[in-house]
């Protein structure tokens, strides 16, 4: 798939527009974000997106240095080395590749490293597959790294570069994962505006990765030493490194508010920073969807909205952290809800979203009737079609008929 | 003044004291004080100085720099008069005095004089000290005689000396043999009848009876009548220890100064090491033995005491030994020439001599005269009282090669 | 901080006492075959024991020196020789008194006394010597030129009784200084607390705890960073077989091909050790490991252990060498040239590190054990870089049986005889596919003094 860029406009001084596929406007961010080393291992489907950089420093266009490894574990591991040292850093990856990757990844954010990473979602092995789905990033939803779910192309460039701000904050210090569905977003090709690199060099600022934890001989220090274990100091020290933690994943939620709203007053485009509402304040029904599905959901509220029916639509974009009190605004608004997930929860026959949704609901005070859907599986298409059964499903539930166990969308297809 | 350490000399025992401190404490006040002008040398080489094979400045065995590297106050010139244990405090001829925390007397020895008529109204010569080597060789280029009065190492080294330089000399020795506290009479005779094939007159087991002055020379009388003039007299009869400025210090004193096996006297932090010091002696009694080697390792051992040094091991007890060349001859004593209950083997050819002592298969001594036995390991043999019975024919019939053999396989 | 200084070793049990040195010394010091010119004192040998020998040990506290009333004899500051000055010496002897060891004796054919001068450092009996049993050993050079830099790692490290990691950590960082980020994955480099415990750390460097897959890659990305940055900063790891061999294995084949400029130190305890000792992939076949026990029906690991050094070289690492703790001059020469090649490629080094604790023997063997693997070849110790191929540096032409270094272990106590015969058929053939690589190298190689050495080596 190739795109309509022109090498030449990255540098030009207003903004630009180019027709590319996600993949491509993802690595168009990464470029505006100036990395010092980009570190790739191809995967489907992710792999134009790691082409797509690797010519950008090859033509002299991005001048970050390459690190070609052996696989994803030694990705991660290459950038951890550079962000220790100092580093602003990118790679991207997906499915087996981050499964493989989940050694030092599931490292990176207790080493409070501010990495940015794409995360080309993809369904999990087995079955044998290479296509969409967000299994992957649900099964990592717990390791610490901040999610953020891209709802179209545009919004993967803008929020790659955001991501370098939010992930970089003193009040944050996690990585980041950019999520964009397999297939649909990464093959999904559109006119896409391209901010001036000027304009992004103010936005972002150099970058200043390792003041906390350093490899650097002008600071020695033992970094991650053993920490924890009963008696001594061992579980405080480890309490205390935790806490930090999660103290960052919540003070994301502050962050990621706030550079969305610098972008949007930069760049004069604002995304929904954690989550969306689509026609929610006159409805009685909503759905709540996460990543590129939201296109096509959209579209199958607003045509039950012609038909009279009060739906509308609760994205969730920022995932991890949770954005609990957002979602509990928008919950309180309606009187059922269905939660469609491109993922499932084994243990409890749902979506995560689902689940998650869920819990936020308890804060709400109420309780309301919740139907979990589950589509869109290894790079099945959910359609407005789809959707529009999901409204009317959803919509049911008002008189009672709650089918109790997750639909699946497409089970049929 | 004060100086935490203070040693009073400054040769062997002296020297090797000082090193011994710096060993374990690198900077603590340590002052070297000596009667001597000289910057340190060893009595040993003066007759070499006066046979002009060594020069005075080419002795020395510590130079300015090495006090300087070593933080160590060498103070020349410096004769103590008196010692003050209670206040820890010496005095000085010049009024000066010292505050010491550890003092070591090394004051070695000066020459006795015999009681001879006339003694005191001769010109005579001595040799102890740099100054009289440097006067005796002076004198020697005037004379064409010379009486050597004793046949000791001293005595022998210079009589040797002045018949190199063609010079008539004559040794008088009340001993009947030369060098007798080193050697049995078979040894003595090989080294007299040497000196006596070089011209040397050798008058052993005779007594001066009187000398007086004739000229600038001198005219000596012997017990039994004889008279013999010279140009030179030089007088080498044996030495005493430097202690005339510890009088009513309660310093005990026997032959020297008493030590215990870590050469403490018996006073609080006043050591003795050297010619001065009488010490355990490796075969009972205390004994001065007043040779360089024990010397150097009685002032190690002191050193060490003073500067609390927890390695410091006492002193095994003093040996006879001695190394002895003449007219390009070897001569080597270690230990006794004899003693009850000991068993003689003796060897040699013509021109050499080997006299061995073993008592119950263990070594009491050796001797050898151009039969080089490595004197090093015969010492060891002696003081480790290393049984020699499963070896003892080889020994005998080698003592060279054995000694190697049971050094390399007992302490190498 | 005082000196070192080198030292002639006199190895009795290799001596056949065929005198050959004493012949070199007289030829050295008087240009005549005559033993009795000969400084070095070889004695007769008597059949069935070991050689004697006298000669001057050129002590520390030379008591011929404090002896010497002429000043004839003095220790060199430089050299440690006690050097004898012939215009001062008055023949008295008194030295020959002092000297318990026969090492400085009256000369009757010269007139005066003599003593080995260690031939201004390049002694000729050493040379003479057809059995190795003379050697003049060097090693006093690295304390000269080390022990005032400063020691990299707190004091304390709680290593096992008698591990030589922990020597050889305190060597080489030594030598390296601060200018360093060091990793050390999971093991007993860790273990010990060079990476520290609950915030504190036993390293006075940037070191960090990496993973036991990841050591190579994420030194690499650290090198990256500098080298961007325009700092000379060498990255380099201590890890262990496990995380080098084992599940390290993928990240440092990558780093290897790669060549990234980084330096990997395996320190091969033959194990995880620092976990109870099971076996890794290193681990020699027959050994008593936690996970290859001894029982009925298995007698220790049954397979060979891969030759990871080896496997390096195929990759174009710029430097792959082994080394033995035991051998330190050989491993000072080794870790230089890899400092340097680590600046702009991979240095890989393989330093043997027998473990008293999990292969059982007594703590204070340490080194013996690790010189008793080169004596019998159970390991070699070579060096290889791409243009130059490969070479020993230390080749032993007349091994002793590897049996004498399996009986000293614990691990290797059940062995049958078959199972040391295979180990000695392994350990032989291991050593002509290296001597292979030798002459391999020999033949592509211009320069002549390598020629030689390897020459050596292979005539053996």
């Amino acid at each position: 798939m190739s795109a309509v860029t022109e090498p030449s406009r990255l540098a030009t001084n207003k903004p630009s527009f180019v027709v590319c596929e996600g993949n491509e406007a993802a690595a168009i961010g990464v470029g505006l974000s100036r990395p010092d080393v980009v570190a790739v291992y191809p995967i489907t489907p992710q792999s134009s997106l790691v082409e797509h950089l690797s010519q950008m420093i090859a033509d002299g266009r991005l001048r970050a240095d390459l690190m070609n490894v052996e696989g994803e574990h030694a990705v991660m591991c290459g950038l951890q080395g550079v962000a220790l040292a100092g580093g602003r850093t990118f790679t991207a990856t997906c499915g087996p590749g981050l499964a493989f990757m989940f050694e030092p990844y599931v490292r990176t954010p207790g080493l409070r490293l501010p990495m940015v990473a794409s995360l080309v979602t993809r369904d999990l092995l087995s079955p044998q597959c290479v296509w969409g789905g967000q299994q992957d990033a649900m099964v990592v939803r717990d390791a610490g790294w901040i999610q953020m779910y891209c709802e179209t192309v545009q919004e993967i460039l803008d929020t790659t570069v955001m991501a370098y701000k939010i992930a970089e904050h003193r009040d944050v210090m996690l990585p980041i994962n950019v999520c964009h569905d397999g297939n649909y977003l990464s093959f999904g090709v559109t006119r896409v505006e391209v901010p001036d690199q000027q304009e992004v060099d103010d936005f972002l600022g150099p970058p200043n990765v390792n003041w906390h934890i350093a490899l650097d001989p002008s600071r020695p220090m033992g970094v991650d030493p053993l920490t924890g274990g009963a008696g001594g100091a061992g579980p405080r020290n480890f309490v205390r490194y935790r806490k930090g933690q999660v103290r960052g994943m919540q003070n994301a939620l502050r962050v990621i508010r706030e550079v969305h709203a610098a972008w949007g007053e930069k760049f004069g485009r604002y995304h929904a920073p954690l989550v969306e509402e689509y026609r929610l304040d006159d409805a009685d029904t909503a759905l709540v969807t996460i990543g590129s599905m939201t296109g096509a959901a959209k579209d199958a509220v607003d045509i039950a909205r012609d038909k009279g029916e009060a739906v509308g639509l609760i994205k969730i974009k920022t995932f991890r952290p949770f954005p609990l009190q957002a979602m509990v605004a928008a919950l309180a608004k309606v009187k059922r809800i269905g939660v469609v997930d491109r993922s499932v929860s084994f243990g409890w026959n749902c979506g995560p979203v689902y689940q998650e949704t869920l819990g936020a609901l308890y804060h709400t005070g109420k309780s309301i009737p919740v139907i979990s859907f589950i589509g869109g599986l290894a790079g099945a298409d959910i359609t407005v079609e789809h959707f529009a059964r999901a409204i009317a499903l959803t919509r049911e539930l008002q008189w009672g008929r709650d089918p109790n166990e997750p639909v699946w969308l497409n089970e049929n297809d | 003044m004060h100086s935490k350490y203070l040693i009073v000399g400054s040769s062997h025992a002296a020297l090797e004291a000082a090193t011994a401190i710096r060993l374990i404490d690198a900077d603590g006040a340590l002052t070297l004080l000596t009667r001597d002008a000289h910057l340190p040398y060893s009595p040993t080489i003066l007759p070499y100085v006066v046979s002009g094979r060594s020069q005075p400045d080419n002795v020395v065995l510590r130079n300015q720099a090495y006090f300087k590297d070593n933080a160590i106050a060498f103070v020349p010139g410096a004769t103590v008069v008196s010692l003050d244990p209670a206040r820890s405090s010496l005095r000085l001829a010049s009024g000066e005095s010292w505050q010491y925390d550890r003092l070591l007397i090394a004051t070695g020895a000066s020459p006795m004089l015999p009681k001879v008529a006339g003694l005191a109204d001769v010109p005579f010569h001595v040799l102890r000290s740099m100054d009289d080597a440097i006067h005796l060789r002076q004198a020697m280029g005037q004379a064409r005689s010379a009486i050597v009065l004793g046949a000791g190492l001293i005595g022998m080294h210079a009589a040797e000396n002045m018949a190199k330089a063609k010079i008539a000399v004559t040794v008088v020795e009340l001993q009947p043999h030369a060098l007798a506290g080193y050697f049995e009479p078979k040894a003595s005779a090989i080294i007299e009848r040497t000196f006596a094939r070089n011209g040397v007159t050798m008058l052993m087991g005779q007594t001066l009876r009187s000398v007086e002055r004739q000229g600038d020379g001198c005219l000596a009388t012997l017990a039994d009548g004889t008279t013999i003039t010279a140009d030179l007299l030089l007088v080498c009869t044996g030495v005493k220890p430097n202690i005339g400025f510890l009088d009513g210090s309660g310093i005990e004193i026997d032959a020297g100064i008493l030590v215990d096996d870590l050469m403490r006297t018996n006073l609080p932090n006043i050591w003795a090491a050297g010619d001065v010091a009488q010490a355990r002696g490796f075969w009972g009694g205390k004994v001065v033995n007043g040779i360089l080697p024990n010397a150097v390792e009685q002032g190690r051992i002191a050193g060490a005491g003073m500067a609390d040094d927890a390695g410091v091991q006492p002193f095994p007890g003093a040996v006879p030994l001695n190394t002895y060349s003449f007219f390009g001859q070897q001569a080597i004593s270690v230990g006794r020439s004899g003693g009850p209950g000991s068993e003689v083997a003796e060897g040699g050819s013509e021109d050499s001599y080997r006299h061995i002592v073993l008592k119950d298969g263990h070594l009491v001594g050796i001797a050898t005269i151009n039969d080089f036995v490595d004197a090093g390991i015969m010492w060891q043999l002696i003081l480790r009282g290393t049984d020699l019975s499963p070896v003892k024919s080889e020994f005998i019939a080698n003592p060279q090669l054995t000694g190697r053999r049971l050094m390399s396989q007992i302490w190498r | 901080m005082g000196k070192c200084f080198s030292t002639l070793q006199f190895h009795a049990s290799r001596c056949d006492g065929c005198g050959d040195c004493m012949t070199a010394c007289a030829q050295a010091k008087a240009k005549t075959d005559d033993h009795a010119y000969s400084r070095i004192h070889i004695l007769p040998k008597i059949a069935g024991e070991d050689v004697e020998l006298a000669l001057c040990r050129q002590c520390a506290d030379p008591v011929c020196v404090m002896n010497c009333p002429s000043g004839a004899l003095t220790k060199n500051a430089d050299t440690g020789v006690i050097d004898w000055a012939d215009s001062k010496c008055v023949n008295c002897l008194l030295c020959t008194a002092g000297c318990a060891y026969a090492g400085i004796v009256y000369d009757a054919e010269v007139g005066h006394v003599s003593k080995c001068d260690q031939c201004d450092g390049d002694p000729a009996c050493v040379k003479a010597c057809p059995n190795e049993a003379l050697e003049y050993r060097t090693a006093a050079r690295i304390f000269n030129d080390y022990a005032d830099k400063e020691d990299m790692f707190c004091r304390g490290l709680s290593a096992c009784h008698g591990c030589n990691s922990e020597l050889l950590m305190r060597h080489t960082m030594r030598k390296v200084g601060p200018e360093v980020v060091m990793a050390a994955p999971p093991g007993c480099v860790p273990g010990m607390g060079a990476v520290g415990y609950n915030g504190q750390t036993g390293s006075k460097f940037p070191v960090f705890h990496s993973l036991l897959t990841n050591t190579a890659t994420m030194l690499a990305g650290v090198k990256r960073q500098y080298n961007r940055v325009g700092r000379d900063v060498l990255a380099m790891t201590i890890a262990g077989d496990g995380g080098t061999a084992d599940a390290g294995f993928q990240s440092v084949s990558g780093a290897a091909e790669r060549n990234d400029p980084i330096l990997f130190i395996c320190v091969d305890n033959e194990g995880y050790m620092n976990t109870g000792m099971q076996s890794s992939g290193v681990t020699p076949y027959g050994s008593w490991t936690s996970t290859t026990p001894v029982g009925g029906a298995m007698q220790g690991k049954r397979t060979e252990a891969k030759n990871l050094p080896i496997i390096m070289t195929m990759h174009n690492c710029s430097y792959v060498a082994t080394a033995s703790t035991a051998f330190l001059e050989d491993y000072y020469a080794k870790l230089t040239k890899a400092i340097e090649v680590a600046k702009t490629g991979m240095a890989y080094l393989h330093v043997h590190a027998p473990c008293p604790t999990g292969w059982r023997f007594p703590s204070g063997m340490t080194t013996e054990v690790c010189r008793m693997q080169v004596r019998t070849n159970f390991i070699a110790l070579w060096e290889y870089d791409p243009a130059n191929g490969l070479r020993f540096t230390h080749p032993v032409d007349r091994p002793q049986p590897v049996a004498d270094y399996l009986k000293m272990i614990g691990k290797y106590r059940h062995l049958s005889e078959e199972q040391v015969s295979h180990i000695q058929h392994t350990v032989d053939d291991k050593i002509a596919y290296l001597r292979q690589l030798t002459q391999m190298a020999a033949e592509r190689r211009p320069a002549p003094a390598h020629k030689v050495a390897v020459g050596n080596t292979v005539s053996a």
